[in-house]
Order: structure tokens, then sequence, then C-alpha cells
């Protein structure tokens, strides 16, 4: 075989990537498997694309009672939950929504939200599938993966470094001022910085050390590797991460509540939020004893233990709770005295419950425009809702039931019929219905029939015992 | 089997009683031991009556509290007349005259074994006597046998609205239209019979016969183009549903006797847990019916249990009730394979237990009370860590489920509380 006149048997089709083209669409703008990925790259799936709009009024809700509540006043409200009142099952947008607050909270930590009450960092926080997650040691572990997974350890070692060398080397500083602030962070996190700019680092360490707060830090915290007698040098967040790997889990618990509290604040923040997904995955596997061992270990870690967290109230909870799960935990929760201290009922005057709604016809068109505008051509369209008619979109919505993630994949499989049927212009209601046998909505479609079902034979087993 | 001649009167079985639950029983004799006077034996039962939900709307959450009508009291006295007319036929009650009616000792005893909680022997008596009389219960059984060589018992009343043929009410206005409708409707019709009887039947002829009853009695109009007064389509739709039900129970399995009468047997042996019937098998679009007892010769299987024994030609009949030690694998099994059929098209741990319920006890072939005590001691192992799946259940009902199908499911029951969703996990550490 020649390498030179070889040919394979297929080719790259070129004329597919102009597939969407009469649309004014570079691709289809709809994830084929929307469900919220926060690795992913694409973001069509990883929660980039998003609406807020949509979401105004919970987001509303959560910024009025959360984000905007002075974290100094010790009765802040610490545990909140986000309940789906909208019971469209999986994909009504919850986790793009958490994953968009995350962003939103993390841009500035909350001081241009709060208007400079609040400076908080938010992580995100999703229960690990099939019952992994059971103990309250295990959310403590999944917690702080998620700060790792974040920049506020980089961050807050950057402020401390940041305002160390503002008392002890102002002019070195003024040579990064003006720089963004991801390049300040990066820079202040290598020695080869200091060397460059004549600043012995161990002055800057000494000088972080006599912030209050960090004075009180355990002598093993992984800071103090900047400080020690023997083999110094700079801190980054895999001296954190390796640390915590090591410690045993009440070890965890304290280094988490008490030991990371202290550090944040030297850094000067006052709370973070921790956002947690898909809650219903823990209380599904647990059996009522664990259940209410949860509920106890969560009410110390948060109101009255011996943390400092339990003092400060700086780590605020949110659950988010699918319709069901309300119930499976509510006898845990008044058992646990968690019910009086944050009741879970949804009730007008709770304030620290937000009613998660279910969608309707305008946001099943906002949800779709905002998609659309990602991916348009022509900028004078990036309003249009081209090639869907604003009744098609009502039906597909009216047929996915309103469900987020359902109205995206029929709108991605209707684009990809829409687009080898040259003579169709137009997504409209005829032509939804007239596809909607091509499109995955019969429920039952996974369920096998009566006949394929393996039944139990009576007269078979009567007999059968005979012999 | 079916081949042999059922010695049954037959006569009778169309004329069994105009009541389902029999329950009825208990509320008349409490009734009349409370009251020999028929007029306040009446009153007593009237409010027995919905203290017990019998009746159409069984499973409402909240009882209705308006007053009678007399439209109602009439129906009501009906049924109150046909429990006394049964309760005597089996030695239950007697009358003592026009007005006054008594409770014999045998009563007496029912009525106490019901109070006592042995519901199981309660609705077990009371079979004995109508199979007794009657005979019915084996005739059905053998019929279904009969009718179904494909699946071993399994009868089916397919039933298919215009929705779920992909009309849309809005356009569904004219003659034309309804007679495309019923086009659809035979050939989903005859794809089922095919599909679980395995014969071929041609539907046509019986079709024009509906559409030509429907124009005679005015709900359609007689030119194609002409619309049909829109409140009567309800009405026309309902019509098609009992016509195919009449027919296949008619020409198709050969039941002679009225469609009422099949259904009031239908729901009794239901509740004995000799049939099992359910208009709500997920994967299915009507009814579906298949018996969970078996008339055989003689078997020495554990699983059955022998409850009639008294038909002339010796042959008895045994009701299909597995020990939990033994099921235990197996109803777990069904039960985990069941959910995960039908989690696969929901997107969600939680799936309707009901739905889950019809599909593990068509697997098993056992009754719904009997699917309702194995969960429980499943769910109860579960909780004490001895199984090795996780179940979690919720009261909360799935948002696809109008109330008008919640109200017509008897609710599972487990560990003290109604449950409607399921959610069960495999634990693949194991235990």
């Amino acid at each position: 075989m020649s390498r030179l006149i070889g040919k394979p048997k297929n080719q790259i089709d070129l004329s597919v990537l102009s597939k969407y083209a009469r649309f004014y669409l570079s691709e289809n703008p709809f994830p084929a498997h929307p469900y919220v990925n926060q690795e992913s790259t694409d973001k069509r799936t990883n929660g980039f694309v998003y609406e807020m709009e949509i979401r105004k009024n919970e987001y509303d809700r959560i910024k009025d009672n959360f984000l905007q509540a002075p974290q100094v006043d010790a009765n802040h409200p610490r545990l909140g939950y986000i309940v789906d009142t909208s019971y469209v099952g999986r994909g009504n947008g919850k986790s793009a929504f958490l994953l968009n607050l995350q962003q939103n909270i993390n841009r500035a930590y909350c001081i241009d939200i709060s208007n400079e009450i609040n400076k908080c960092f938010a992580v995100y926080v999703s229960p690990r599938p099939s019952g992994q997650t059971k103990s309250f040691y295990n959310v403590v572990d999944l917690i702080f993966q998620a700060i790792i997974r974040t920049n506020v350890i980089d961050d807050t070692l950057a402020i401390l470094r940041y305002d160390a060398l503002s008392r002890i080397s102002p002019e070195a500083l003024s040579r990064i001022e003006d720089e963004d602030e991801d390049s300040i962070v990066s820079k202040l996190s290598t020695e080869e910085w200091f060397k460059d700019n004549s600043v012995d680092y161990a002055d800057v360490a000494h000088q972080i050390k006599e912030n209050e707060s960090i004075k009180k830090l355990d002598p093993d915290f992984p800071l103090n590797i900047e400080t020690a007698w023997i083999g110094s040098r700079i801190a980054t967040k895999n001296d954190f991460h390796e640390y915590y790997e090591r410690l045993r889990p009440q070890e965890r618990l304290n280094f988490l509540f008490t030991e990371m509290i202290y550090f944040f604040t030297a850094a000067g923040f006052n709370g973070a939020y921790v956002l947690v997904d898909d809650f219903e995955r823990i209380p599904n596997f647990q059996t009522a004893r664990q259940k209410t061992d949860f509920a106890t270990e969560l009410r110390s870690a948060l109101f009255d233990g011996f943390t400092l967290n339990a003092i400060t109230g700086f780590f605020n909870i949110i659950l988010v709770l699918h319709a069901g799960v309300h119930r499976l935990i509510s006898e845990a929760w008044a058992e646990s005295g968690m019910g009086n201290r944050s009741p879970i009922e949804l009730t007008t005057e709770a304030y620290h419950v937000i009613p998660f709604e279910k969608l309707t016809q305008g946001h099943a068109l906002l949800l779709l425009k905002k998609y659309l505008s990602e991916y348009r051509t022509v900028p004078e369209y990036s309003d249009s809702l081209i090639p869907f008619t604003e009744r098609a979109i009502y039906r597909i919505g009216e047929l996915s039931e309103y469900n987020a993630a359902r109205m995206l994949k029929m709108a991605h499989d209707l684009l990809e019929r829409i687009s080898v049927i040259a003579e169709q212009e137009m997504i409209d209601e005829a032509f939804v219905e007239a596809s909607r046998d091509k499109l995955a909505l019969d429920s039952n479609r996974a369920i096998p029939e009566i006949g394929e079902v393996a039944s139990e034979d009576l007269i078979k087993k009567a007999q059968a015992g005979e012999w | 089997m079916g081949n042999q001649a059922s010695p049954a009167p037959r006569s009778t079985i169309g004329s069994v009683r105009r009541f389902y639950f029999l329950e009825y029983f208990y509320v008349l004799l409490k009734s009349i031991e409370r009251y020999p006077d028929t007029e306040q034996a009446f009153e007593l039962f009237k409010i027995l009556k919905r203290k017990h939900r019998l009746g159409e709307s069984k499973y409402k959450t909240k009882l209705e509290t308006e007053e009678l009508s007399p439209h109602q009291i009439n129906r009501y006295r009906y049924t109150f007349s046909e429990v006394i007319e049964e309760s005597v036929e089996y030695g239950l009650a007697c009358l003592v005259d026009q007005s006054t009616l008594c409770i014999t000792d045998v009563g007496i005893n029912l009525l106490k074994q019901y109070e006592e909680g042995d519901i199981t022997g309660f609705n077990r008596f009371l079979f004995h006597r109508m199979e007794h009389r009657y005979k019915a219960f084996r005739f059905l059984l053998e019929l279904f046998y009969a009718k179904n060589s494909k699946i071993p018992g399994l009868l089916i009343f397919p039933n298919y609205s215009p929705r779920q043929l992909k009309y849309q009410r809005s356009s569904f206005t004219t003659t034309i239209d309804v007679i495309s409708y019923s086009h659809s409707l035979i050939d989903a019709i005859s794809d089922d019979i095919l599909k679980y009887l395995g014969v071929r039947w041609d539907l046509h002829e019986h079709n024009e016969n509906i559409i030509s009853r429907l124009k005679e009695s005015h709900l359609l109009p007689d030119r194609d183009d002409e619309y049909f007064f829109p409140k009567s389509y309800n009405a026309i739709i309902k019509r098609f549903r009992d016509y195919w039900q009449a027919y296949f129970l008619k020409e198709i399995y050969g039941y002679e006797f009225s469609l009422s009468s099949f259904e009031r047997w239908l729901f009794r042996g239901k509740q004995i847990g000799i049939l099992y019937a359910t208009d709500f098998y997920p994967s299915f679009s009507g009814r579906i019916v298949y018996p969970t007892a078996i008339v055989i010769d003689h078997t020495t299987s554990p699983d059955f249990e022998l409850v009639y024994n008294e038909y002339d030609d010796g042959r008895k009949l045994y009701i299909h009730t597995p020990r939990w030690e033994v099921i235990q694998d197996k109803f777990v099994d069904a039960l985990v394979e069941s959910y995960f059929d039908l989690r696969r098209s929901n997107h969600s741990y939680f799936i309707n237990l009901l739905s889950l319920r019809e599909i593990v006890c068509y697997k098993l072939k056992i009754p719904e009370f009997m699917f309702q005590s194995f969960l429980d001691k499943a769910y109860k192992l579960n909780l004490t860590g001895h199984l090795n799946i996780k179940i979690s259940l919720e009261v909360d009902k799935l948002p696809e489920e109008t109330s008008a199908i919640y109200l017509t499911r008897e609710p599972v029951m487990i560990d003290g509380k109604h449950r409607n969703i399921i959610a069960i996990d495999v634990d693949r550490e194991g235990k």
C-alpha cells in the first residue's frame, strides 16, 4: 500500500460543517446529552451557557437571604434548602443553576453582590452516586476536595503575601500593582518572583505570621512550612491537599471547620457557601440510624459543636433537595434537633427555604434563545429564534413537561432532523408534531412488553412439584 | 385443560350480585348486628360504606361530606338489598320479616374474624361460599388458561385513546376524524392480538358496526365532514372502549355472560388472590388479566395452597402462595430488575411504586396484597442492613400521574405508611 496514493474508504464529510449554516448557526447549539458536567470543556454541557433570567426568582431569594445577610452577625442563616417543587425529575436545571451561582459568587468573592458586606467564596459539591457518600465525614472530604478544585487557597495565599509585601516591601509590590489579578496571583505563588525582585521570602513568611488569625493556627498547619526551622519553602495548594490526605476523619473535620477558617479569615474572608447538589444521594442509601447520625453531626458542625465554625457560622451550607427527599429526612431532622435549628418545611416565612419552580412557556423561549445566540454566525440574528417558531417552542415545552434537559435534547434532535431536510425551512408546530415518533419521547420505550417478560407459569410450577 | 367440560352451573355465573367489594359483607353484618330493623340498619350501612370507602372512589384522600342525593340513596339502597340477598344465600343473615333482619351464628363468626384482622380468612370463607354456589372462579380459571396458548393465562383488553394514537384533540372534530381514529384503533388492537395471543383477527366488519351505531344514536353526524358535538367526545370514545372490551370477552374469549358480571368476578377474585387485573401495566395500553391460582387434580408443591376441593370431578383449586423464605431472593431479583427497567425511561432515582408492583406481580404471578407483604419484609431487612440492596420508599406521587389515575389504584402500605415512589440501589460492596 502506498502512503502517497492510498486512500481510506471513508473521507471526512466537509459539507457537514455547513449543515447548520442556513439557519445562521455555526453548529448545533443544543447538547445531545443534556447533563451538566462541570469538568466538561463543552460549554453546552458544563453549565457555561446559562440564562440567569430564567431563575431570577430563585437567585434573588438566595441573594437577599444569604449572600447579603451580614456574615458577622452570628444569627445569619447557616443552613438553607433549595427545594425542587416542580416534580419533573432530573434535568430541571438545578445543577446548572448552582454552578452559575458558584461562578457569580467567586467572580469577586461576593463583595460586589453583598455591597461589600461579605467576602465569601462558594464551592459546588455533588455527593457521589450509589451510596458512596454516606457519613458526614464523607461530606467533609467532598467539601475540602471542592475547595481544592477552586482557586480559593491560591488566592488566599496570594492575599496574605500581598498584604505582607505592602508592609515590608511596597516598592516590589508597585511593580505588579497594575497587572490583572490572575497574573498577580500566579506571580506571588512562586519563589522565583520574590528572588527576581530582591525580596527574601522568609521575611514575607514571618510578616504573614504576624497576622492574629495565623498565630492561632496549629504548628502542623501547611502554611507553617514557610517558617519551618529546616527546609522552609513557599507553601502551595498542593501542601494543603497532601496534609489533608494524611489526617484521620475526626482531624479532617477539625481541620476544615476550625483551622481553615483561621486561614481564610486572615485573608479577609468572612464566610463561604457550600452548595450541595443532589443531596438525595446521601439519605437514599442511609439507614434510619445513619440519617439521624448524619443530621446530628451536621447540626454540631454548623450550630453547636466545638469547632470554630459552630461559633462563627463561617460555612453556610445550601442543600438541594429533590421533590421527594424532604420526607426522607424530616424524621431524622426532627430527632437530631435540626428541625428546630433549620426546619425543612416549605412555608412562606421560611426565608432559608428556596422553592425551585417549574419552568413556563416564557422560560422555554429564553432557554432555547440563549443557546441559539451562543452559536449564531450572523450577529443580527442573535436575538432570533430561527429556525424555531415560537409556537414550536411552546409545543416542545409541553411535550417535555417543561423539563430543561428534555427541552434541550428535543431541540437538539429537531435541529439534527431539519438539517438534513433541505426543503424544510422552519421548525414549526407541525414539524414538531410530525417528528414526535422519531424523538425519544415515548416513556414506555425501555420497558419490556408483557410478552418479553419472564413470568411464572403456575401450571408448570404446580406440575413440577409432582415429579 | 380448557377443553374439559366445566361442571359450573353456567346460568348463575352471570347473575352474580351487583357489588365488587367483599368488605360489603362486613359492613352489612355489622349493621344488622347492631340494628335488626332494616331502616336503621340501612342508616348504619350508609355510614360504614363511606367509612370503609366502598364504591367507585375508594382511594379518595378526603371523604365527601356533602349530603347524599336521592339518586345516590337509591343506589346505596340497591347495593344494600343485593348484599342482603347474597348474605342470606350464604347463611350469614336471615330475614325475620319484611322489616327485620337477623345475623346467624356463621355471620357472627365471620364478623369476628374480620374484626380480629384476619382479612385473608374472611375473604377465603366468602370465596368458599361463592364457589360452592356459582363455581365461577373455576370457570374463569379454566377459560383463562384455555384461551391464550401463547402466554399461559393472560387475557388482554387493549384500548387506545385518540391521544395515544397521535390525534390531537383540537383537530379531532368531524366524523371523518373519528373514522380515521377507528381505523388506527383496530390496527393497534390487531397488532396486540397477534403479539399477545398469537392469532390474527379481522376487526373491520365490527368497526363498521360501531360507526353505524354511533350514527344511529346521533353521536356522530352522517356526513363525513360534519362536526360532531364537542361534548360528545367522551361519550364517543367510551363507546369504542366498551364495544371492544365486550367484543374481546364474548368473541375472542367466549365468555357468554355480561361484561359487568365479568368485572364483578374479576374484582372479587382479585381481593381473594385468585385473579389479577390491571389497567396500568406500564408497557401495555388497556387492561390485562391473569390468574394467580390454578385448577388441577393435585399438586404437592409447597408454593400452592388448597382452597377448594369440593368439585364433583375431584379437581381442586389452589392459590399461588409462595412463602417468603423460599421466594425472597426471587422477589428481590424481580424487584431490582423491574426497577431498572422502569428507571431507564425515567431519569430519576424515584420511580412509581405502583408501576413497579404491576411488573413484579406479573413476573411472580402473585396478588397485590402479597407484593405488599413481601416488600414490607424486604424493606425491613434493608433497614437492618440484611439485604444486599438499598430501598428507599416515599409518599409523593410523580408528576405525570393525574389525580384520576391515582385514586383508582390500590395504594401500597409499608411500615404503616402509604408509599407511592421507590428508589433502589444495588450495594456493590455487598454485605
